[in-house]
């Protein structure tokens, strides 16, 4: 047995552990405190670098790792990454130390109890990109909204307490009935396992598809997410501190299109052909109407907010299109919104610390006073506008050149959006940067710390790596999404010859 | 070859009877002014209990039934066995303080409390009606004096004699139930009558099913199902908090464990009768129950209605008996004792000179004060919202797997949809302990280090049973089906 096979199941864990020690220091040593989760999360980063530096550019699941669990049901602990996951776990780990790092200063209370949070929030964001069981799948998925009720209704602003509720509710609907799905699936499977490849393998007639992919699909949709269920969204990413505006935007919206590639389409692939359509129009909805909200937001983190509903519009129009080359971009763009959208809610909270608003018009002429924001700030901007030699570039490309074939309406829509963007962002960055220093608040406001410094050069050497290097990236992912178009239009052509069957409700015989 | 007299069985609950007299006794030999040892005896009484079911669980000779049929020996009557002790055990180990605050410190409590464990140990393991009857209001009339312990209190005497009423109520419905099966079967014995549901007349069918009926009725009151529920809220409320805890998670376990027997090894035969009436129960109490929980700004009322629409959930997996139903409702009933004597065990251990603390002001900013405590409680509401990594998740996830694997995946939507009501009551005691500022002075009593015990052990178990269900799903396993 090599080293590789736990290598997954240390990053679930490590962080976990982490959060065990930093819960048993004393109240008082915050500093160890907030070290010990810096420590920890930054081990886990260090891990995860392994998983790069050996996964072989190929589609099967790579560090995999199987124990029973609950043998009696099929249940067991069965982790593993393929091209799908593997970043996504990446850009967890990576997000983590740095949001830990991000908000060494701005929280101040409760220390140990932050801490703690974040890390298993880290723990089960890794678990659900590496779950290859529906229930562990759904363990993690639901495990991890405890840790980001927390950190938005106890370190938030001031309507935390509603936001953290409605995100808590919202995404606790979706996701019960997809619990439901998951078991109706497996007695409708009858296989007496919850492993999802072998589930994805077993033949599930239409109708009852159509009924557990709309189940799954509302679960991820919430997640993701698509209009029209978008409206928790900019409650929560207001609302939260720096760090849970950032782990959202970055990781937990990443779940629903990772739901939707690893679980919902291969497991119910006729009725998510059949849905594509819908998906798309609501993907490219999302797309324009994030794009114009965003155009007049007065507050530059709902701005933010409502951009990441236009972004991840085309992570959807991507996977609705499901060619390789669209769902290549659809990977490739969640990780480009993670990083940019992550860096752009961190810039928005260092200025909050310093101003206590978020109010474009309270700023103006800032680039005179804090230069190296300013010039940091342009550059993660023009990243997330998709300017050429930037990371969005390429995952916007690809999802256009990719969703053509499908619907080219959509694709000439959704380039609309492109346009919109470069417009709220710009205008935006004109209205804070540009022109006089007329607010005199606005004097002399202190420049990037070294702190926060470490904390955006990663991210923002990252985003021009991604969008000149892309390569590097698209290859590890390209082979799993080969494979997973493959594996549905596959399955999708012999199950058409069966729709004209009548086929009965789940369940409906046994009545 | 077993005899007639072999007694082995009913060895725990004779302990636990003996352990009752002695407390009684210890209580009046004790001069005035002096506490008498009653919990520390009831403990040791228990464990000698506990440890007796253990060596019957080694044994296996001791299975069958004895007293001519009229008592199972079973894998399932142990369990249930194990389940109930546990329950009295951590029960008591959450009274005294409690006690002490409220100045009711008799010792009549723990008599009254194991011999209503009495009741509980027989209810799980007769195997004939009468039996049932007889165990049924030994638990019942035990409990009914808890309830009313605290006389001082209007309340708690509104408690007992409203579960005293609806309680006799209960029984005559569950008398004429009795009275119906044997009409139709001959026998009060669920084994004859389990054979002869098989060969009946038309005539004598209806009477059978109209038994039944009147059955489910008696239990419903037990469980606190819709529409039995109405006593549940006041008596929860009215009293002492630990004798609730012990109420809604010990009677929860017995009730709906004689209702498994009764419905999965008596009346399989009429199963497509009942099946449709138990899902009816279930959804209306499911969705009632929780509702009603909505509307409560009182904590144990709050958790009175949540252990209703509880008792929906268990009902709901009921439909799939026989078959799958068994060891969900038993890995069920685990989870939901660790969690409710939890949540009810930590509003009793804050208890102090007559008052605790039952509005959500009065936790606010429990979590700076008390963080272990708020932690705890978090974790039982997590649990009883039913979200990983909890037992209550698990144990849910079993129920609506049951109903699912008998085709009725609609109990299970509506199970899942008002769990996500639960979600925003329970969620309110959370927002409140870490996420509101405190109110004046903190002038709760301070953890005794029995109820410290007792909280920490189901609070683990909570989280054990979240993390690693299986080898007690094997045992729930093993226990469903030896019935």
């Amino acid at each position: 047995m090599s080293p590789d096979t736990h290598l997954l199941s240390l990053l679930v864990f490590l962080p976990v552990a982490g959060a065990v020690l930093a819960a048993l220091l004393r109240r008082e040593w915050e500093t160890l405190q907030k070290a010990v989760g810096l420590a920890v999360s930054g081990a886990t980063f260090g891990f995860s670098l392994l998983l790069v530096a050996r996964f072989r550019d190929v589609a099967t699941m790579q560090f995999t790792e199987l124990r029973p669990w609950i043998p009696t049901l099929g249940i067991s602990y069965r982790v593993g990454i393929d091209g799908l996951s593997l970043w996504l776990v990446i850009l967890t780990t990576f997000l983590t130390p740095l949001c830990l790092l991000g908000s060494w200063r701005s929280i101040d209370t409760r220390v140990r109890e932050f801490v703690v949070f974040m890390l298993l929030l880290e723990a089960g964001m890794i678990g659900v990109f590496v779950a290859l069981d529906l229930f562990l799948f759904y363990v993690f998925w639901e495990a991890m909204l405890i840790p980001m009720y927390f950190l938005i209704g106890i370190w938030g602003h001031e309507r935390r307490i509603y936001a953290a509720v409605k995100f808590f509710l919202y995404t606790f609907a979706g996701s019960v009935l997809m619990l439901v799905a998951f078991l109706v699936l497996y007695k409708t499977a009858g296989l007496g396992t919850f492993e999802i490849a072998r589930l994805a393998a077993a033949p599930v007639d239409p109708a009852t598809q159509t009924w557990l992919f709309l189940a799954c699909a509302l679960a991820f949709a919430i997640k993701v997410p698509m209009w029209p269920f978008h409206t928790w969204l900019p409650d929560a990413h207001v609302e939260a501190p720096t760090a849970g505006s950032v782990i959202l935007a970055g990781v937990l919206l990443k779940m629903g299109g990772y739901g939707f590639l690893r679980v919902a389409i291969p497991l119910f692939p006729d009725a998510a052909m059949r849905f594509a359509p819908l998906v798309g129009v609501l993907a490219v909805i999302g797309i324009v109407y994030g794009a114009l909200v965003s155009l007049v937001q007065p507050d530059l983190k709902k701005l933010v907010a409502y951009s990441s509903v236009s972004h991840l519009g085309f992570v959807m129009l991507g996977i609705a299109a499901f060619t390789t080359t669209g769902v290549v971009g659809s990977v490739y763009q969640m990780l480009n919104h993670g990083v940019s959208t992550g860096a752009l809610f961190f810039l928005v909270g260092m200025l909050y610390d310093r101003r206590h608003t978020r109010l474009i018009s309270e700023f103006g002429g800032l680039r005179a006073v804090m230069p190296w924001y300013f010039a940091v700030f342009l550059l993660v901007s023009l990243s997330s506008i998709a300017v050429p030699g930037f990371n969005g570039f390429v995952g916007e490309f690809l999802i256009l050149v990719g969703s053509w074939p499908f619907r080219p309406w959509m694709v000439v829509l959704a380039s609309v959006g492109v346009v919109l963007a470069a417009g709220y962002v710009l205008w935006m960055v004109k209205r804070v940067f540009y022109g006089e220093v007329k607010n005199p608040k606005n004097e002399g406001l202190p420049d990037l710390s070294p702190r926060e410094a470490t904390v955006l050069v990663p991210l923002v050497a990252l985003a021009i790596v991604m969008g000149v290097a892309s390569p590097a990236f698209t290859r590890r992912i390209e082979p799993s999404v080969d494979a997973l178009v493959r594996h549905v239009k596959e399955r999708v052509q012999p199950v058409r010859a069966a729709d004209a069957r009548p086929a009965a409700l789940p369940g409906a015989e046994v009545r | 070859m077993r005899t007639v007299l072999d007694l082995s069985p009913i060895i725990p609950a004779a302990i636990v009877a003996v352990t009752g007299l002695v407390v009684l006794l210890a209580q009046a030999f004790t001069p005035k002014g002096k506490e008498s040892p009653s919990a520390a005896l009831s403990l040791v009484g228990l464990a000698f209990a506990l440890a007796s079911v253990w060596v019957l669980a080694e044994t296996p000779a001791t299975r069958g039934s004895v007293m001519a049929g009229a008592l199972a020996a079973d894998d399932f009557s142990l369990f249930l066995h194990a389940l109930v002790l546990g329950t009295a055990a951590v029960a008591v180990l959450l009274s005294p303080s409690y006690l002490r605050a409220a100045g009711i410190e008799r010792g009549e409590y723990y008599a009254l409390l194991l011999f209503s464990v009495v009741g509980m140990l027989g209810l799980v393991s007769a195997l004939e009606l009468v039996s049932i009857f007889v165990a049924l209001e030994i638990m019942s009339i035990a409990l009914y004096g808890m309830a009313g312990m605290d006389r001082s209190r209007p309340e708690s005497q509104e408690s007992a004699l409203k579960y005293f009423v609806t309680g006799a109520f209960a029984s005559a419905f569950f008398l004429y139930g009795i009275a119906l099966l044997y009409g139709a079967s001959g026998s009060t014995s669920l084994v004859v009558v389990a054979r002869s549901m098989g060969v009946l007349a038309p005539s004598s069918s209806l009477l059978a099913v109209l038994g039944a009926a009147m059955l489910l009725v008696g239990f419903g009151f037990k469980v606190a199902s819709v529409p039995f529920h109405m006593w549940a809220p006041d008596v929860y409320e009215g009293a002492p908090t630990p004798a609730t805890a012990f109420m809604s998670a010990g009677v929860k376990a017995a009730a709906f464990g004689a209702l498994l027997r009764v419905f999965d090894s008596a009346l399989p035969g009429l199963a497509s009768r009942w099946q449709p009436l138990v899902a009816v129960l279930a959804m209306v109490t499911m969705v009632v129950g929780n509702l009603a929980a909505l509307a409560q700004p009182n904590l144990k009322r709050m958790l009175a209605y949540s252990s209703v629409a509880h008792a929906g959930y268990v009902l709901s997996a009921l439909v799939a008996a026989p078959g799958v139903a068994g060891e969900a409702v038993l890995f069920y009933l685990v989870a939901y004792a660790a969690v409710n004597l939890g949540a009810f065990g930590t509003i009793a251990a804050l208890a102090r000179g007559g008052r605790e603390p039952l509005a959500l002001r009065d936790v606010a900013g429990l979590a700076s004060r008390r963080p272990a405590l708020a932690a705890a409680l978090t974790v039982f509401l997590i649990s009883l919202t039913g979200i990983p990594v909890t037992a209550g998740f698990v144990g849910k996830f079993y129920l609506f797997r049951a109903a699912v694997d008998a085709g009725w995946w609609g109990l299970a939507l509506v199970g899942v949809i008002m769990s996500v009501v639960s979600a925003y009551y329970y969620l309110r005691v959370v927002v409140a302990m870490y996420m509101s500022e405190p109110v004046g002075e903190d002038t709760w009593s301070a953890v005794s280090p029995a109820s410290a015990l007792a909280l920490s052990v189901s609070a683990a178990l909570t989280l054990l049973l979240g993390v690693w269900p299986a080898p007690l799903l094997a045992l729930a396993r093993a226990a469903a089906h030896s019935l």
